[in-house]
């Protein structure tokens, strides 16, 4: 394997596969031609689609509706639109530019309506006039638009602005008699409204309205005899989201587009690296050297991803150009548009998803033995995923947490979310991890069908190689059985705590739940995969209490003396580091903790403690080690170490430790990152030298105990210990533990040395 | 070089069980050039499958230089070369590119491979068409090439599976003349082949592949003192036809 791997040879591997694919001009027309024609085609008909449905909407004199919450306003309303009627028959125009854009009066920013002084006469009698309750007294108003008023049943006028329902709600009115300096008194109107933001109809009503509106004040400032006196209307409006955005489904075409054109981008190069050598009778030649297949699979699996990011490349920028050039981003996506940077980020989404992709189809393609047989494959596969697909363009499909698991789907809505700019970290991060999991394993199980004569059932290794169970006892489980079991735990994982963060259990029901999960995900389920796929789990899950220390009694009680030492240094010194990982990030920013849920947290700390420690000790300390310590330091490494060097073996194991706890109930707690890590790394080191798993548990469990511990004082007893620092451990404290960690190591280092006669053994 | 023992390999063919290899075993000496021959369907490429190690035997097993396939497959592979009738070329790579290219596959050092290619190309004769695509090339061209390609990793052991299938005079003169370069470098060579004729030409022993087992083996004075026939080609019809009345009375007696 190593020789292959070293001098450039894997990357002259690779070179060779992205000749053969490059060379080929069937691969540049779908990777040149098609963007340049589809994106203009696309957004030709993308316009012609917006234009039908505009003009739909706003045929010669546009009718609006607004909504009012009950008759009283809609009283006020209505009598403000007759003052509108009563100046606009006086001949004054409305001194609005109609073409200016609507942002300029949102909140915040200084009405541009004239607040001088006005003047304006009685109009009580206007005021009194009656209305249907439920629907509708067509005001003609200015003669630009009309308004009809609706008071909408057994929903908020806010919500039904947001389905869609209304053009304009009302969220209050008021009309008050203003007194005149001179005597008398004038009608003075206050509104707050809302409108839905992005929407040219409720944009277009908000401005007819505030025009309406204008008109009043313009008359009273024209009829204007006396000193400073406030405008008889003021008007605050907001905007708000859509809710069933009929634009941004429309957006979501776009990463559809990109995907699809991505996977067209991998499809031609997939079958030609792989059925094509068949075809060409070039692959038993290729089979027959004592290449590894993972790395003649690798090399053609970085030569597919090339060309499909290259061609997700090509249609990305090809996409934006079109998208910003015609105005249609705006029209699409909301006043931003398809801007630069979320071209930045939906570019590493594609990278990602061209990664997965590609693996799934090599997989596919690794069955057939000609180019007709891999198209006659993968047609069904393409159709049958992008079933699933369409559905992120139905209007209402919400980018959830656990669509964040769906292959396909969740790139697809994480894509749209980035361009409408409302991207949530939950899913966001859910989507990128699980696709690159399943990456993994497809890419493991087309290595394993990648070359297997398919005419010789029973062959080789096959995938069938991957479900049965093995004839022989195995020591350890392989990396490829690793990636598979990564990718199926992972979304049950996910979808597991989730539900569990859904259910609204009281704190200690909480912790049993999480307990019960932690044991059946990481205990349980890799122990019965150890069982069913014969794998020895003393040599798996390091279970020999000396590891693999040799020696007589003496020697070995020396050593287990000098473990369980170092497990105390190492367990004094980490957690206030960990702590202090922990502090230091969430100051920087990466906390999830905002204002909201540290009420929340103040809370649910009175119920934690109340809880009897010892119980809250064997949830968050006993039985998350045993249960962790078996799968990161048994399953994982133990099976990264069989192809890995140690060093990365533990390095691997700890980001993946790291990563699993950044998924904190139905939250992202990205701040636990690098304090997972860390533990994950001491804890991996200490499981290689000692080849045991139980120094591990010790020191994972003492760990989780004293963070937990420190949860039961108080902030005042805290500050007590930290000193002036409030939240900080104290500079002597972080030394000591430092210096802790390091005798830890150190000693870890000495009492697991082998002498040079026991190496060879 | 080569040692088989006992190979056996069965498939299921539509749910039915198929003997194609039922327990052969013969040797291949250094520098012997060794013919397999049989009938189309008599189980070689089965057995030189088993011998590169693409299908495992059902039972038995094949040495190379003392070493089992089983047991170091990667090692193995590095001493074998494999020429096949179907082998093609890579469309859109250079002759060149596509040498090194398996120069690579077989893990030899570049420059130990761009010596290598030097002297095949004066050899083989593909030095006028090094740098052209190999989508460019005339059939006997790509023949060479495809020679070329087995020797690039200098294997010591040589497994031909009907090398000259398809090829007109000149194409099969151009693979004699190969087997005669192996046979000078001290290459033990595996040839398999249903041209018997071609096989008296070039091969120093022989064995006789009938379903799945080898009837007869040995030099061809061995061979016509055995069978008491001159040609390969009328020693097969003997025994083919030997077969078939057995296969028509058998049924009664066994």
């Amino acid at each position: 394997m190593q020789e292959y791997l070293a001098n450039g040879r894997l990357s002259r591997l690779c070179l060779k596969e992205l000749r053969e694919s490059l060379r080929d001009r069937r691969t540049i027309i779908t990777l040149i031609m098609m963007p340049i024609l589809v994106y203009p085609l696309l957004s030709m008909a993308l316009q012609r689609l917006l234009i039908g449905a505009a003009g739909s909407n706003t045929k010669s004199s546009p009718e609006y509706v607004i909504g009012v919450e009950d008759e009283a306003t809609a009283k006020v309303i209505g009598s403000a639109l007759r003052e509108t009627q009563r100046a606009a028959s006086s001949g004054i125009r409305s001194s609005i530019d109609i073409r200016r854009p609507l942002r300029e009066y949102l909140p915040g920013s200084p009405e541009p309506t004239s607040t001088d002084p006005l003047d304006l006469r009685d109009t009580s009698q206007s005021a009194g006039q009656v209305f249907d309750s439920n629907v509708s007294n067509i005001l003609p108003s200015t003669g630009d638009a009309a308004f009809s008023i609706v008071i909408p049943e057994g929903i908020r006028v806010s919500e039904s602005l947001q389905s869609g329902d209304l053009d304009l709600a009302v969220l209050s009115a008021t009309l008050n008699r203003n007194s005149l300096p001179g005597g008398g008194t004038y009608p003075a109107f206050e509104f707050q409204l809302e409108f839905r933001d992005g929407d040219p109809r409720s944009e277009a009503a908000m401005l007819e309205f505030r025009k309406a509106m204008q008109l009043v004040n313009d008359f009273q400032f024209a009829s204007l005899s006396q000193g400073k006196i406030p405008p008889a209307v003021q008007l605050v409006s907001s905007a708000v989201g859509m809710r069933a955005d009929p634009m941004a489904s429309i957006a979501g075409i776009i990463p559809l587009v990109l995907i699809l054109m991505t996977i067209t981008g991998a499809v031609y190069p997939a079958i030609d690296l792989t059925a094509g050598e068949r075809e060409r009778g070039t692959m038993e030649a290729m089979i027959a050297t004592p290449a590894p297949r993972f790395v003649l699979l690798l090399s053609k699996y970085v030569a597919v991803v090339t060309v499909a990011v290259l061609t997700a490349c090509a249609n990305l920028f090809a996409s934006w150009l079109t998208l910003s050039m015609g105005g249609l981003g705006r029209a699409l996506l909301g006043e931003k548009g398809f801007s630069f940077l979320a071209l930045i980020q939906i570019l590493p989404l594609l990278v990602i998803f061209a990664a997965f992709f590609s693996a799934i189809l090599l997989a596919m393609c690794s069955f057939a033995r000609s180019f007709k047989e891999a198209q006659s494959y993968l047609i069904p596969v393409m159709l049958v995923s992008l079933a699933p697909a369409l559905v992120t363009l139905m209007p209402n499909i919400q980018f959830s947490t656990l669509l964040g698991i769906v292959p396909l789907v969740n790139i697809l809505l994480l894509s749209r979310d980035i361009m409408t700019g409302t991207p949530s970290a939950l899913p966001a991060f859910a989507a990128v991890l699980s696709t690159l999991l399943y990456a993994g394993a497809a890419l493991v199980i087309a290595s394993k069908l990648f070359g297997a004569e398919s005419a010789t059932a029973g062959s080789q290794e096959t995938w069938s190689e991957l479900v049965r169970r093995p004839k022989r006892l195995r020591a350890r489980p392989d990396i490829s059985e690793l990636a598979i079991y990564l990718a199926l735990l992972f979304p049950i994982f996910f979808v597991a705590t989730n539900l569990a963060g859904q259910w609204k259990l009281d704190i200690s029901s909480m912790l049993m739940v999480n307990a019960v999960m932690l044991l059946i995900l990481f205990l349980l389920l890799p122990a019965l995969y150890a069982w069913y796929r014969r794998l020895q789990f003393g040599e798996t899950f390091l279970l020999s209490i000396h590891g693999d220390a040799p020696g007589g009694a003496w020697v070995r009680g020396l050593r287990f003396l000098g473990v369980i030492g170092s497990v105390a240094l190492l367990a004094a010194g980490l957690w206030i580091v960990a702590y202090e990982a922990l502090k230091v990030l969430s100051d920087l920013g990466f906390g999830t903790l905002n204002l909201e849920r540290t009420a929340g947290l103040e809370e649910a700390k009175a119920q934690f403690l109340k809880i009897p420690f010892g119980m809250i000790l064997i949830a968050t300390a006993i039985v998350p080690a045993i249960a962790e310590e078996f799968f990161f330091r048994g399953f994982v490494l133990s099976a990264l170490r069989t192809r890995l060097s140690t060093l990365r073996a533990v390095l691997y194991s700890a980001v993946l430790f790291g990563l699993f706890h950044v998924i904190n109930g139905s939250m992202l707690s990205l701040e636990r990152f690098v304090p997972t890590t860390i533990l994950g790394l001491a804890l991996g080191y200490l499981a290689v030298r000692t080849n045991a798993l139980w120094p591990g548990i010790l020191l994972h469990a003492i760990h989780n105990g004293l963070l937990f511990w420190l949860t039961r004082f108080s902030q005042s007893e805290l500050a007590q210990w930290f000193g002036s620092d409030q939240e900080h451990f104290p500079i002597v404290w972080i030394v000591a533990s430092a210096i802790s960690i390091g005798l830890g190591l150190t000693l870890l280092f000495v009492s697991t040395l082998k002498r040079p006669d026991e190496i060879s053994a | 070089m080569i040692t088989a023992t006992h190979l056996r390999k069965q498939f299921l063919v539509r749910g039915q069980p198929l003997v194609a290899v039922d327990g052969i075993s013969f040797d291949v000496g250094n520098g012997e050039v060794y013919g397999l021959l049989g009938p189309n369907g008599a189980g070689k490429t089965t057995t030189l499958r088993m011998i590169m190690g693409l299908i495992e035997p059902d039972a038995g097993h094949v040495e190379i230089g003392g070493v089992r396939t089983d047991h170091e497959p990667a090692k193995i592979r590095h001493q074998l070369g494999l020429i096949s009738t179907n082998d093609g070329v890579y469309p859109w790579l250079s002759v060149r590119e596509m040498l090194m290219y398996f120069a690579d596959l077989y893990a030899v050092d570049v420059p130990v491979a761009q010596t290598r290619l030097e002297e095949l190309s004066d050899l083989l004769g593909i030095r006028p068409f090094l740098d052209q695509r190999c989508s460019t090339l005339s059939t006997g061209q790509k023949q060479r090439v495809t020679l070329a390609r087995g020797l690039m990793h200098d294997p010591p052991v040589m497994l031909l599976d009907e090398p000259t299938r398809g090829l007109d005079v000149v194409g099969s003169q151009t693979v004699f003349e190969f087997i005669e370069l192996l046979k000078q470098r001290g290459k033990s060579v595996l040839l398999s082949t249903h041209r018997l004729d071609e096989a008296e030409r070039v091969c120093d022993r022989f064995g006789l592949l009938h379903h799945g087992t080898i009837r007869f083996e040995g030099t061809l004075a061995e061979l016509r003192a055995l069978t008491g026939k001159i040609h390969l080609v009328d020693m097969f019809i003997e025994m083919i036809r030997s077969d078939q009345p057995n296969a028509g009375i058998a049924p009664a007696g066994a």
